[in-house]
């Protein structure tokens, strides 16, 4: 299934992402997407915004197979989402870096061991379990810290860790991954706002000096704007816009809001 | 003052409170119900048959065992080292044993560390029974199967301390923030893996407080263990009480005392470290 190989200096291919008809319907009943039809090129940088209950968490969860998708189609590098069985949907979750709001990190053990969570994907369950990690893995692990400037803190625990540093680690662990394609559910909405725009920065550096296609969902209107350059708005699981930052209006904004 | 009271008289007047919930009929059911179990319990008929009075016929008995208890023997001493050592032994082989037998079976009963749900069930089921078997019951049916002495209480314990970490450590996994097993699953680790980077980190101090407590139950059990043949300080503690020794059996209690207390003292040491 896979179409494309990493390159021998280790840059990989960007991803695009092409949805056709895609709805999610939760076990609960609850419609998330309806019919969301969307392509996104390799190298882009998207944000996603809507209200909270507008889908965005769903729309971004579909992509590297968290949320199955219940109808339509889904194209993700070169995997099919709606038809892919489990050791496939791993292997295309190894080339799909993620940030939540919430960091997401184990907080009792070192940053560097969450930064080789990052490589999971391409390591036997064994080397995991014995904690035994590649010289090559860790490699990668300290260039990914030395990348988001906190290189300094590798062997202290998570947990001690103010909240824009934890997000750092995050990001490390996503570009640990050598990713094809980084998604990122509400990165900031746990920080303050200059953390939030330093944590905003390290994501464009990764799509403008990495190539890599990013996508943000966010709920704050000026960072939409100041970062990426599309932005697609989602209102009831239904895209209500789609188009560059420059079109993206107040009024624009005020129909996504509703 | 008086003005001010009465615009707060009127905003509440004007005020559109919802009606409060109406629950309390539930908790005076709870009181009753209560109440209607004890008087079952303590009435003649139905109940528990006891009465304050056997005390006051029999106290005196009692009060020369305690005074006996109060001088223990301490020339005894020596004969007991051996079977202190013994149930000590038993005590931390079995501790180390079940540890190691309950961190997998924990992960593989916890929702958030096994979403295979028959699996799930399948291990659960077991664990119950394992569970619900006394320790002693145990002990006394591997005397008869591999004979008296310090296995049949070995293994008597590790099966009683399965199913103590596991319950207790599951539980901890469940109460968890699932976020780290995300970002696992999101990385594309399998389940095994995601356990071992992202959930163990967080649920080892609940797993080695666990591990402490059961080595500290194990001491004291070992001593009851001993009543059906399963070695330790039991043997012994059943060999005086037949003969009516309570000082000497008041030193081996006093010796259990101070096991459990440095025991207390050592994984206060240990957890005060962990957090």
């Amino acid at each position: 299934m896979v179409v494309e190989h990493t390159s021998p200096t280790g840059a990989a291919s960007p991803w695009s992402v092409s949805m056709r008809d895609v709805t999610v319907r939760y076990a609960s009943g609850v419609v998330a997407l309806k019919n969301v039809s969307l392509d996104i090129r390799p190298g882009e940088m998207v944000s996603v915004v809507g209200l909270s209950g507008s889908g965005k968490s769903s729309l971004i969860r579909t992509i590297n197979g968290l949320v199955p998708i219940t109808s339509g189609s889904l194209r993700v590098g070169g995997y099919h989402l709606e038809s892919a069985r489990a050791g496939e949907l791993r292997r295309l979750r190894g080339e799909i870096g993620m940030i939540f709001q919430g960091f997401n990190l184990a907080k009792r053990t070192s940053v560097l061991n969450n930064v080789l969570v990052g490589r999971l994907a391409h390591t036997t369950t064994l080397r995991t379990l014995l904690g035994a990690y590649r010289a090559s893995d860790r490699e990668i692990a300290f260039e990914a810290l030395d990348r988001v400037g906190i290189l300094s803190k590798v062997w202290d625990r998570a947990s001690s860790l103010s909240g824009g540093q934890q997000q750092r680690v995050a990001i490390a662990r996503a570009l640990c991954q050598e990713p094809r394609l980084v998604l990122a559910d509400e990165p900031v909405a746990s920080l303050d706002p200059p953390t939030a725009h330093e944590v905003m920065d390290d994501l464009r550096r990764i799509n403008q000096d990495l190539g890599i296609t990013v996508i943000t969902n966010l709920h704050l209107i000026d960072l939409a704007r100041s970062y990426g350059t599309r932005i697609i708005g989602l209102r009831a699981g239904e895209v209500v816009f789609d188009g560059p930052v420059e079109s993206a209006s107040d009024s624009v904004f005020a129909k996504i809001y509703g | 003052m008086s003005a001010r009271g009465a615009t707060v008289a009127r905003t509440i007047a004007t005020l559109d409170i919802p009606p409060r919930p109406r629950w309390q009929w539930k908790s005076w059911c709870a009181v009753g119900l209560v109440v209607i179990i004890t008087a079952i319990t303590l009435s003649p008929r139905w109940g528990v048959d006891f009465s304050l009075e056997a005390i006051a016929r029999n106290w005196q008995n009692g009060a020369e065992k305690i005074l006996q208890l109060l001088v223990p023997d301490w020339s005894f001493f020596p004969r007991t080292v051996p079977a202190l050592l013994e149930t000590l032994q038993m005590a931390v082989i079995a501790t180390a044993v079940a540890a190691v037998v309950s961190l997998p079976l924990s992960l593989a009963t916890a929702r958030l560390t096994n979403p295979n749900g028959y699996s799930r069930s399948l291990v659960r089921a077991l664990l119950n029974v394992i569970r619900s078997i006394p320790d002693l019951l145990y002990a006394a049916i591997l005397v008869a199967m591999v004979g008296v002495g310090a296995l049949p209480g070995i293994i008597a314990l590790v099966l009683f301390n399965v199913g103590i970490i596991v319950k207790m450590v599951s539980e901890s996994i469940e109460a968890n923030d699932p976020g780290a097993l995300e970002a696992g699953r999101a990385a594309g680790g399998n389940q095994v893996q995601i356990n071992r980077a992202s959930a163990l980190p967080d649920i080892m101090p609940s797993f080695i407080n666990q591990t402490l407590y059961v080595l500290e139950l194990n001491v004291r059990a070992s001593s009851v263990l001993g009543l059906v043949g399963a070695g330790g300080l039991g043997l012994l503690i059943d060999a005086v009480r037949t003969f009516y020794r309570y000082d000497q059996l008041s030193l081996i209690i006093l010796e259990i005392l101070i096991i459990v207390m440095a025991l207390d003292v050592l994984s206060n040491a240990v957890r005060r470290r962990l957090v």
